[in-house]
């Protein structure tokens, strides 16, 4: 508030030294002044700032501002009008009092010299207003875009939210069935199955307070997972792991590698009588990091059907919103009828 | 009265966990499982279970596609996990199904509520119905794109053949089944379906009217308004079996 307060006194002070400076460059090149018409002006420029004062007064009392763009227009003119009147009345009375009596104007009456003072005035007061609503009115818009600029960033931060906390229910719930099953037939498996159970639901809570996570983390996450989808699927499912021991401190986001995996599997392993491989590979490559969940099975134009099957649209767009476009996400059939899908990631600057 | 049933669901695990309820009910004898479609088929096509529980999603073919290759539907029960497409479809159809992981009294349900159907059934037929065939009570499984019935043949009013399949009328549904009017002939009983022409088999019952039709032929009126010729031949056989 302070500053704003400063900014207005600024461009009063400016703005009236303007004046002045023009009119005592004017009348010194065009005419002889005398001491008594630089006071005469110093002291209506002073009456200038005082006049524009109560005008702006009178503006913020009556919310000008709020108003519909024609009564705005209208109050603009009668404001301009009112004041110009007072000024005029100010000035005369002040040149009177300090004894101004300039002789180009003596042929005038009063109320002539005070129409004509009025008028000047006018003019003054028209440019102080232009000013003034023109200044507001661009602080306006440009607080209204920060505003729709600022809800964009939390709609898309509330996204990157919903997106993150995805686990499939449907995971769940057939883990939970697998475990019951255990209980009776394999008691030590079961215990181990819960703990991993409550370890991804854990993380997938957590994941929403954090943007990044190192791939250590996020990587017992996937084991997790993948032996709770191991209980259920057995030997249908064959994990292999290629992990460069240096990229285990790379940081990543939560939940993405999972959203991969679980995609794998749904579209994959589970699709597939006789099952087949879930390979995760991570590596650094010409200078980026390389995370690659590949599976058995073909994409079948799949992708074309459905491009926004919601785990690849989703990590596409937190990729984006996480690297400003610098990481990419391709998902392909390879040799070996399998699916590839890889997210290569720039390494973070040091 | 004793259930011969089978579990069809791609996970050991679920189908051990299913046998250990099931173990409690006295009514049910699990005589065979299966891990897919295809086995599942065999299963039921040479154990001819009256009950299975179904897996909906499973890999190769899903639990709708398995029902809708068989010829006669058995009593189904389907068990699934959270699954929102799935539940959809009984939700439209208030098929029978179980969430996993299964709570004993959920299955208690299900299975009485298939004792009454059945008594139902039963009374039905002793009122008489050649065996072998298909009756009135039996029901198909239908499934068009998103939705899924399970229909009582006797709710059937016509079977139009379109190429090689053959639209089933029931209500204000006509879906399409993949089977050929000929086949479909062959099991229905003659006596409540009748082969009209080339292209239609009418259920007997739901005919409102008939009428005459030039060079001997027959128009039949059915109670929801669709209109189907008689051919000359067929109109003879209709006659008959109208003045027994």
């Amino acid at each position: 508030m302070l500053k704003r307060i400063s900014r207005y006194w600024w461009f009063q002070i400016v703005g009236w030294s303007l004046n002045l400076g023009i009119s005592v460059f004017f009348i010194t090149t065009f005419g002889e002044p005398t001491s008594i018409f630089f006071l005469s002006l110093f002291l209506s420029c002073l009456l200038g700032v005082l006049i524009t004062h109560i005008m702006r007064y009178n503006i913020q009392k009556l919310k000008v501002l709020d108003k519909p763009v024609k009564k705005q227009l209208l109050f603009l003119i009668l404001l301009t009008f009112v004041f110009a009147v007072f000024f005029g009345i100010l000035t005369e009375a002040m040149d009177y009092l300090i004894d101004y009596n300039p002789e180009r104007m003596q042929k005038y009456s009063k109320l002539q010299r005070l129409f004509f003072s009025s008028f000047n005035a006018m003019w003054l007061l028209l440019v102080w207003n232009m000013i003034y609503y023109i200044y507001h009115y661009v602080e306006r818009n440009r607080k209204q875009e920060l505003d729709t600029f600022r809800l964009e960033a939390m709609v898309k931060s509330l996204e990157l939210k919903t997106i993150k906390s995805h686990i499939n229910p449907h995971f769940i719930f057939n883990a939970l069935n697998s475990i019951r099953a255990l209980v009776d037939e394999n008691p030590q498996r079961a215990r181990r199955a819960i703990t991993e159970l409550s370890n991804i639901l854990r993380s997938s809570m957590q994941a929403e307070k954090m943007e990044t996570v190192p791939l250590q983390q996020e990587l017992d996450i996937v084991k997790d997972y993948l032996a709770l989808e191991h209980m259920r699927f057995e030997e249908r499912l064959k994990i292999e792991m290629d992990i460069d021991e240096d990229t285990l401190s790379q940081p990543i986001p939560p939940m993405m590698l999972q959203t991969l995996v679980e995609n794998a599997i749904k579209h994959g392993i589970s699709k597939r009588i006789n099952g087949g491989v879930i390979r995760i590979i991570s590596d650094f490559r010409d200078n980026h990091h390389e995370l690659i969940v590949q599976n058995t099975g073909s994409l079948n134009g799949r992708l074309a059907h459905n491009p926004d099957g919601f785990g690849l649209k989703s990590t596409q767009d937190r990729l984006n919103l996480l690297y400003q476009g610098k990481a990419v996400f391709h998902i392909n059939d390879i040799a070996g009828e399998m699916v590839e899908s890889k997210i290569i990631m720039p390494l973070p600057s040091i | 009265m004793m259930h011969k049933a089978v579990i069809i669901d791609d996970e050991r695990l679920a189908r051990n966990e299913l046998k250990k309820l099931l173990a409690d009910f006295s009514q049910v004898e699990v005589i065979g499982e299966a891990a897919n479609a295809d086995e599942g088929i065999e299963i039921i096509e040479s154990l001819n279970p009256d009950l299975i529980f179904l897996d909906i999603q499973m890999p190769g073919k899903t639990g709708f596609d398995l029902l809708t290759e068989l010829e006669k539907a058995p009593h189904v029960i389907f068990t699934t996990a959270y699954d929102e497409f799935a539940l959809k479809a009984f939700e439209v159809n208030a098929l029978d199904y179980l969430m996993k992981p299964v709570e004993p009294k959920r299955l208690a349900d299900a299975l009485h509520k298939l004792q009454m159907a059945e008594e139902k059934e039963l009374a039905a037929a002793m009122s008489g119905s050649n065996r072998g065939m298909l009756n009135e009570n039996d029901q198909i499984f239908v499934k068009d794109g998103e939705r899924c019935w399970f229909v009582k043949l006797g709710e059937v009013r016509l079977f139009e053949s379109v190429g090689n399949y053959a639209k089933v009328y029931f209500g204000p549904n006509k879906p399409l089944i993949l089977k050929s009017l000929n086949a479909l002939e062959d099991r229905l009983d003659e006596r409540i379906f009748f082969r009209a022409n080339r292209k239609h088999i009418v259920n007997m019952r739901m005919i409102e009217k008939v009428e005459p039709y030039f060079n001997g032929g027959l128009i039949l009126d059915l109670k929801a308004g669709e209109k189907i010729e008689v051919s000359r031949r067929q109109a003879v056989k209709f006659k008959e079996m109208m003045s027994l």
